[in-house]
Order: C-alpha cells, then structure tokens, then sequence
C-alpha cells in the first residue's frame, strides 16, 4: 500500500525542513465565484525527452515505459497525464518537479528487512499508470503536475537534501516512481555517486527493458501485490497482474531486495483462497525469504462504500502466509500489533520488535538472529 | 421563454426542415433540396442549424469578424426560434448569469476555438444583458489558452479568461462518480459559472474518432487521460451524462472555420481544411452526429477510409443518445442550413 501523504499532511510534517515548500499551502478559503483565488502564475514546466518509447508515423508515438504501452497522438499525453507527445518526441513533464517530498522512516515505506530504523528522503511526482478505486494518495498520483504545486528539485539537489536531514537511502514513493522514471532514474544514480541508497516503492507495472536498466541502480524495492486476481486488476486498478507476477519473478531472478505490500480490502481480495494461492505463488516463483505485508484498508477515493479491513481478517491473512512458507509476514496499519514484529523463524524470539513506524527493540547482528543465530534475510547494514 | 421546451413557432418550422440524412449531403455540397418524404414529424426529433459562408475569409484567409459574428447570431437565432439576434440570446441567457464559454484550445493557435467566434459569442451575450465581469472563457490550462491565441484576465472587472489551473484550488476536492468516469470537476463550472455555452472544434481524433461538443467536457476534469481506450466509449457519453454538465449547458456551437479530418486532435496541415462554418445546437448529441458526418464526407472525399474503417468509430455517440442525453439518429436530427 502507498504511504498516505496528502498535501496538506506532507506541509505539516515537513515541519520547516524543506522551507521552500511552505509557500504552497492553498490559498482558496471559499466557495463563491467573487472569492476565487488564484495561484501564481507557473511557468515551470521541464521537458525532458522520455527514455523508452517508439516513433510511430504522422508524429505519433508508443509508450514503452510500461505494460500499458499507450500510442500517444501529438499534444496529447499517455494514460498516466504526466508524458506528453510534442510533435513527435515524448517527453516527461515531471523531471525534477516532485510535488511530496518527506524524510519518512524506512519502516513506513514499508521496508522492514532493509537497513531498519533508518530515515529515507521520500519524494513523488504527479501521476499514475494505474488508477486504484482504492488509492490513498489519490490527490497526487491521479492528478497532472499543472493541477499540482511543484517543487523545483534536481536530482543533485535531491541528494543534497537527503544527506542533510541525515538519511541513507531515497524513496521514490506515494505516487507511482515508474512514471516519474527518468527523475527516479537520475537521483539514483546521483545519489549513489555519494553513498546514498535508492529505493522504490511501486505498483510494478513496468515493462523489462526499463526495470533491467534500473536495477543496478537501486537497493530495494516493494511492489503492490494489489490482489491475486486479473478480475481485481481489471476492474478494480485498471491493471493487468499478469505484468506485476512478471516484474516479482525479474526482481527475483536479479537477486535485489524487495518486499511484497498486499493491501486487504474487505470482499475484493480478502478471502482465504486468493490470498492462500497468493501466497503459495510467493512461495513457489519468488521464494520463502520475502517479507509480505498484510495492510488495512481504510476507505477513500472510489472505494468509500466498503468497511476498514477487520483485523481477524489481516490475522488469517498472516497466517497463510505463515502456513504456506512464508516467516516474514506482516501486519500492516494496525500500530501495535504483534504482527507488526520480526519473529526468528528459527526460534520464535522476536528480533525485531516494532509500534508503528518505530522500531523498539532490535536483536539482529550480523544479519543473525541474537539469540539462535539463525541468518535472518535482508539488508540490515 | 421556457427553455426546455419547444416554442410552438419553432415546433412548426421544424416541420419543414429535411432530416438530416437527406440534407446534409446536399448541405456540403451547397445543394439543398426539400422532400415533403423526409419530413419528420416526431416531437423527440432535434435540430441542428448549420451555416457556411465562404466569405467569412477575407483575402489573405483570415476570419472577418463581422461576417462571423453575423454567422453565429443567426445560429442562435434558428437554434432558438427566435426572431431577433437580441431576443435570442436574451431566451438562453439572463443578466444575473454568469457565463462560462468552454473553448477548446489544445492544438495551438492554428486550430483552437477562434477569438473571432468568442467574441461574437461575448456580444451576443451582451445583447442579452450579461455583465462583462460574469464573463469567463475557459479551458484546461492558461498554457493551453496562450497557444491558442488569448491573453490570461483574473481580473475582477471586466471579461476572464484563465484555464483551471490558474485557481489555486482548481478542481473540486472529491470525485464524482458518473457511470464509468469519476473525476474532479473544475470548479470553474461547478462553482463560478450559472451558464455554459460549449465551443468546440470540428476535428478528427486518434483514439476518439472525433472531438467535438461532448468531447470538449474532458477539459472540465481532472483526469481526462483515463479516459481514452475503446475509442473513448463509454467514458465521453458518461461524462456528459453529469447532471454538473447538464445542469449548466445552454448552448454547444461548433467552431467549424477550419477542421481537420485525419491526424486530429493536433493540427496537421495536410489535413485541415477551410470548412468556413458554423452548428449549433441545444442538443448536443445531435451536434456530434452530424460534425461526425462532415468529417466522415470530407474523408470519403479524399479517398480516406470511414472512422469505422479506421477502427476509431466513434460510438460513444450513439452511447450517448441511449442514456437519453439527445438524439443521434440522423432520420430524427433537421439539419436546417442557413
């Protein structure tokens, strides 16, 4: 599940870090026309020619960036709103231009098997090539960047800032990184350049060529297993899972770190069967080692007709998961819960202890268990 | 005047109008015949008012605007059924209105909505009392606005022109949910504007098959780039099914000087053409159906295949006239040429 971080949220918790950003506070208070307000004049569009794509005749082009593979006419712009066809060469207008941008925990990402209790520089731009009924941060990843207030942030001066507020990794987040690809692309490779770590948090939605390219440049990822179901994606996303079971095994196979998030939505996806062939699936193609989450639901969007996700629900889902092989599945949105803990699949203690975001207690070293020694998978630094 | 009903003297000109189906051939090629066989009598039937006049171009091809605002008084005129250019506007449009003119400037100065016909547009609703300062013309984005050929007012006397973007709350906070489309409108129709009047432009579309006057709403939303498989359908006949659209719509008048028939929605060159007209309608289903036909003509005349041929037919259309939104079936649409 994407971190929720709405505009107004994010300004709050900036708390003055990136002062720039306090100008963006809307400034509209009323509802008539007379008290129509308008925003400074923004002129602040960066074109910056896309990485994948095909020239088609009569300037047409086709996307290659995703499995959607949008055949864009001129002056208009793919599915996701943030790629545009100019005259016959396909260009990003969010390069350098996040509209969030948050030190968040890495926890909360949530990575719970990387580098644990460490901040992450945690940026998004607008847009989305999905489009979840469900989607939390629905306010960014649904919009274009001219409907949104944007930050003026190079990758260099990303990587600036992150080594300031004294994090170790960037997280391309909230929205959805694989849209803003080329801006992802280039903050990692800057940001290795001085030591920082790169990861992303997506749906997986993302075509081979791209995802391979990326890869030496990241640390981490976590990918949105939205369901199990090409019914749920259809209909639900307007997606396609067969694209994300394919990005899982890639990720697999290049033997980089990531974690599976599995939002639980009461009816949709949350019946023992799906999530039993789900995790079975995981087992199978992807291996015992990685960490699943297990997320609540809260209402929003599209889907405000549908309960919070009962935590019995998320406590069969976890065992399941458990059942089927899988040691490190987690409870996600319920503070405080045990599932929220790292267990030693070895001897059962608990080697990471967590409340929320924060890590209490943590009887990992070496990348082994305290107590049995058993080696506990991950990345823990 | 009640606007939602016919006038009597409107119900009984209409009877003398040829279908659209009969007409509109002949409409484009200057013809017109009159068959007492293709009368239709039907009372759920709607009109069209098309009108041409090559001498809307002055010498050097620009867009005289005396002949176009002349063009499109006696639009509103036919559209209404009313005699005088000023009773006309003054049926659709009262003094307490604020007026939003929905234009449509994505393709650049060559192809936008023309300044000409807004302002036509913006004296006719003078006529009808509507104050400059309850003026808006509208569109997507200022930048759109600018490539089309207008200059950005927020000011608080006088006509505005500013795209949703210029708001710093531009769309409104929650989405609503029309049949297959959910979106946040503009607040510059749900909030600013009592009226709207539509001004589209006569173009071909890859993926639509056409743009024209229900099409243009996908600059009222937020997320319009959802909204583009299956040749958009259902998604344009959803979004105007809106009761936000609805509620506010008066008027579509099709910007028809100048179209495009293949390569649309930008402007291509090779494929535009001097059209030098103008439609009108309340009804804008029916508007759609017969622009659609225009471009269907112009591309069977030069040698293009049809949009169904093309793979890109526009059904939403059709879809449209099934939720009841106007008519699309050309046997029920007078096409009345002027």
């Amino acid at each position: 599940m994407k971190d929720r971080v709405s505009r107004r949220r994010f300004l709050k918790g900036t708390g003055g870090a990136i002062c720039t950003i306090g100008s963006f506070l809307p400034a509209y208070s009323g509802a008539q026309a007379a008290s129509l307000q308008f925003a400074p004049m923004d002129s602040g569009e960066n074109l910056y020619e896309a990485k994948f794509y095909d020239k088609l005749e009569n300037l047409r082009i086709r996307c290659q960036l995703c499995p959607r593979k949008c055949e864009v006419a001129d002056q208009e712009r793919g599915y996701c709103g943030v790629r545009e066809n100019q005259k016959g060469v396909y260009y990003t207008l969010v390069h350098s231009r996040p509209c969030a941008v948050h030190v968040d925990p890495i926890e909360k990402k949530p990575l719970f098997h990387f580098h644990p209790g460490t901040r992450a520089f945690s940026m998004a731009t607008a847009g989305c090539n999905v489009e979840c009924k469900f989607c939390q941060n629905w306010d960014i990843s649904q919009f274009r960047p001219e409907d949104l207030k944007n930050l003026n942030l190079s990758p260099e001066e990303a990587v600036r800032q992150s080594k300031k507020q004294g994090c170790l990794s960037m997280a391309y987040t909230y929205s959805e990184p694989v849209v803003f690809y080329e801006y992802m692309f280039d903050c990692a490779v800057a940001g290795n350049k001085e030591g920082l770590h790169s990861v992303m948090i997506s749906n997986g939605y993302i075509q081979e060529k791209p995802l391979l390219a990326l890869l030496p440049h990241l640390s981490a990822v976590k990918i949105d297993l939205k369901a199990f179901t090409e019914k749920f994606y259809k209909e639900t996303c307007f997606g396609e899972l067969k694209s994300v079971l394919e990005t899982l095994t890639r990720l697999k196979k290049s033997g980089i770190w990531f974690e599976i998030v599995v939002l639980v939505i009461p009816t949709l996806n949350d019946s023992e069967k799906e999530i039993t062939a789900m995790c079975r699936w995981i087992k199978a193609d992807l291996g015992g080692d990685v960490p699943i989450h297990f997320s609540r639901f809260h209402p929003t969007y599209k889907l405000k007709n549908l309960p919070i996700t009962p935590v019995p629900t998320l406590e069969m889902a976890r065992r399941v998961a458990l059942q089927s092989g899988l040691p490190f599945a987690y409870i996600g949105n319920v503070p405080g819960h045990p599932g929220n803990n790292t267990y030693c699949p070895g001897c059962g203690e608990i080697i990471i202890r967590r409340f929320g975001h924060r890590i209490i207690k943590m009887s990992i070293h070496d990348g082994r268990c305290a107590a049995c020694s058993r080696e506990i998978p991950g990345i823990w630094g | 005047m009640n606007r939602n009903n016919k006038s009597r003297r409107e119900f009984i000109r209409d009877l003398s109008y040829l279908t659209a189906g009969t007409v509109l051939g002949s409409a484009l090629s200057g013809e017109r015949t009159l068959s007492a066989a293709s009368v239709s009598a039907s009372t759920s039937s709607s009109t069209v008012v098309l009108t041409r006049d090559p001498s809307v171009r002055g010498s050097n091809g620009e867009l005289r605007s005396e002949i176009v605002s002349h063009l499109i008084h006696e639009v509103v005129k036919e559209v209404t059924g009313v005699g005088s250019a000023k009773d006309a506007w003054s049926s659709l449009f009262s003094p307490e209105d604020v007026v939003g003119l929905k234009i449509n400037c994505l393709a650049g100065r060559r192809l936008s909505t023309r300044p000409e016909v807004v302002d036509a547009v913006i004296k006719g609703l003078k006529m009808a009392g509507v104050p400059d300062e309850q003026i808006v013309v509208w569109d997507r984005t200022n930048k759109d606005l600018i490539k089309g050929g207008y200059s950005i007012h927020t000011r608080k006397s006088g006509i505005k022109c500013f795209g949703t973007d210029a708001l710093s709350q531009g769309y409104e906070r929650e989405p609503q949910v029309f049949g297959s489309v959910g979106s946040c409108f503009s607040r510059i129709l749900t909030e600013y504007c009592t009226a709207m009047i539509n001004l589209p432009i006569l173009k071909d579309h890859d993926l639509a098959g056409v743009t024209l006057g229900m099409k243009n709403f996908y600059g009222v939303i937020h997320n319009p780039n959802k909204y583009h498989d299956h040749n958009c359908n259902p998604y344009v006949a959803d979004l105007f099914s809106s009761p936000l659209i609805q509620g506010k719509l008066r008027l579509t008048l099709l910007d028809a000087t100048t179209g495009v028939y293949e390569g649309g929605p930008s402007y291509k060159p090779q494929w535009a053409w001097h059209f030098n007209g103008i439609l009108g309608a309340r009804d804008t289903v029916a508007l759609d159906r017969m622009g659609c036909r225009i471009i269907e003509e112009k591309r069977s005349f030069m040698g293009l295949p049809s949009l169904i041929e093309a793979k890109r037919d526009p059904v939403y259309i059709h879809t449209a006239a099934q939720l009841g939104l106007g008519q699309d079936d050309p046997g029920s649409i007078r096409l009345h040429k002027i």
